[in-house]
């Protein structure tokens, strides 16, 4: 039988009084692109974190390609690319020396000038990072999930912050990632129909559906994606601007 | 449960990734123009401020007030500037702006960082002593000290004690700027507490007494005896291994990588 490239089963973490996931279970399929769309708060970043061995489950089971994030944790290292939320870098680096760096970390890295090309950064390598647009620190950053030729990479709010044109740049560069399974965690619609082949909507610590963006839209009865989710979860999506607020 | 589990070879980042990695941090805080300024500008300042005085008075026999209290003294403001204001402030702006955190999801772990950060901070101190001692040698006659290997042991010894108060501060510091301010504070207070500005002769007894149990009064009591040539107090000597061991215990336990 195919080994899932990631296998949640029941997974539940509570901080102090705050259920932050309730119970969320996933299987993505190696190769597969999928989206986790919730609303701030949903649990999300918490899921993905476990995931990711930052946080340990209260209960239930994960693993990726058959690792325990927490138990295996340095051979979960060699496979797993993770671009995080908030994550910030050694900023008074320049792009080529901190892309170095990352590189050394992995036995068979990425060569520099791929990296560089793939998330369209050849012509600030010098740059430091404190100099870069934040579109540009987005795109540095997956250049750095990306170093060791992970086979699972997870990506946290990607687009949250940028401009339009800087968005779709960086969805280009998600498209060229055919061989890598992607874990896209995102409260951007248009984001997740357009990168993902399946999407887990979560809310309030649940997956409240898992399928194709045509299949939650079909089930849900409605027009698209947005109003699929509002009626799933009876809440609607921030918008870019509330992000502020929100976090 | 799947029982084929893929097999993978759990490596460890090898020597290229420290040497990098200390490169970086060497590049990080060389970049950090104001932060030289304190290690490396101002014990020179107070070197030069004192030195041609004391350089003329003779305390013991061909030992001048410039080897056997004003160099102690400079060299301990090195090593205490960096230990403690300058290398905590670089931790915990790395844990605050999630450094640490996006290491701990690399093969490297964040432990490395720390390792490189006192390295770096290693070759700060020499570089900053070797310039101190090297002034004082050419423009103002110092000599070297009798007991050279007691005075580089004493050194070593300083060096443990200050990086390990300076863990503790980055262990228990919230923020970037309460480390600094923890620093600063904990940084003056040993020193004016060791002989920093005019000598213990001048302190309050129990004062005086007091910093002799600190580790800045304590390492510049030692340099000195070993500059005269005379044995190190043991006391000096234990009082520095005690900070080295507690502060590296109390650092161990509180060390934080997240916020």
């Amino acid at each position: 039988m195919n080994e899932p490239a990631i296998h949640a089963e029941h997974l539940q973490k509570r901080y102090g009084d705050t259920l932050a996931v309730a119970d969320v279970s996933l299987r993505v399929e190696p190769g597969e692109v999928l989206g986790i769309l919730g609303t701030n708060g949903a649990g999300k970043t918490t899921t993905v974190e476990m995931i990711a061995g930052l946080r340990t489950p209260d209960s239930g089971q994960v693993t990726v390609f058959g690792l325990d994030p927490r138990r295996d944790r340095a051979a979960l290292r060699q496979v797993l690319g993770v671009q995080l939320q908030k994550a910030q870098l050694h900023d008074t680096l320049t792009v080529v020396e901190l892309v170095n760096l990352y590189r050394s970390f992995y036995p068979d890295p990425r060569p520099t000038d791929e990296l560089l090309d793939l998330v369209e950064l050849g012509s600030q390598r010098r740059t430091r990072f404190d100099k870069l647009s934040g579109g540009q620190q987005q795109r540095l950053s997956i250049a750095l999930a990306l170093a060791g030729r992970p086979r699972v990479v997870i990506l946290d709010e990607l687009t949250t912050g940028l401009d339009p044109r800087a968005r779709r740049r960086m969805w280009t560069s998600i498209e060229s990632l055919t061989e890598e399974t992607v874990v896209l965690v995102s409260h951007a619609m248009d984001e997740v129909e357009r990168l993902c082949d399946r999407v887990a909507v979560i809310d309030a610590g649940r997956v409240v559906a898992l399928d194709t963006c045509a299949g939650i839209i079909r089930r849900a009865g409605t027009a698209g994606l947005e109003d699929a989710f509002v009626a799933l979860t009876g809440k609607e999506l921030e918008h870019e601007n509330d992000e502020e607020n929100a976090a | 449960m799947t029982t084929s589990t893929t097999t993978l070879p759990a490596r460890r980042p090898g020597i290229g990734s420290w040497l990098m990695l200390i490169r970086c941090e060497a590049k990080m805080v060389a970049r950090d123009t104001a932060g030289l300024v304190v290690p490396i500008g101002l014990p020179l300042l107070i070197l030069v401020m004192n030195a041609s005085m004391a350089a003329d008075e003779e305390v013991v026999a061909g030992r001048s007030a410039l080897d056997i209290y004003v160099l102690p003294i400079v060299f301990t403001i090195v090593i205490a500037t960096i230990g403690v204001i300058n290398m905590p402030s670089f931790l915990a702006t790395y844990r605050k702006t999630g450094v640490l955190r996006r290491l701990a999801v690399t093969p490297a772990h964040p432990a490395m960082v720390l390792i490189a950060q006192v390295v770096v901070s290693l070759l700060q101190a020499i570089v900053g002593i070797t310039l101190a001692f090297g002034v004082a040698l050419v423009f103002f006659d110092a000599t070297l000290p009798m007991h050279a290997g007691a005075a580089l042991g004493v050194v070593a010894l300083t060096i443990a004690a200050m990086y390990a108060l300076g863990m503790v501060v980055a262990a228990v510091a919230p923020t970037p700027n309460a480390a600094l301010a923890f620093g600063l504070v904990g940084f003056f207070a040993l020193g004016a507490l060791g002989g920093m500005f005019g000598g213990q002769d001048s302190l309050p007894d129990t004062l005086a007494r007091l910093g002799e149990w600190l580790p800045f009064g304590a390492a510049v009591d030692a340099l000195s005896h070993a500059w005269m040539g005379e044995s190190v107090d043991a006391s000096n000597i234990l009082v520095l291994i005690a900070f080295t061991v507690v502060g590296g215990l109390v650092a161990a336990l509180f060390f934080r990588w997240d916020r």
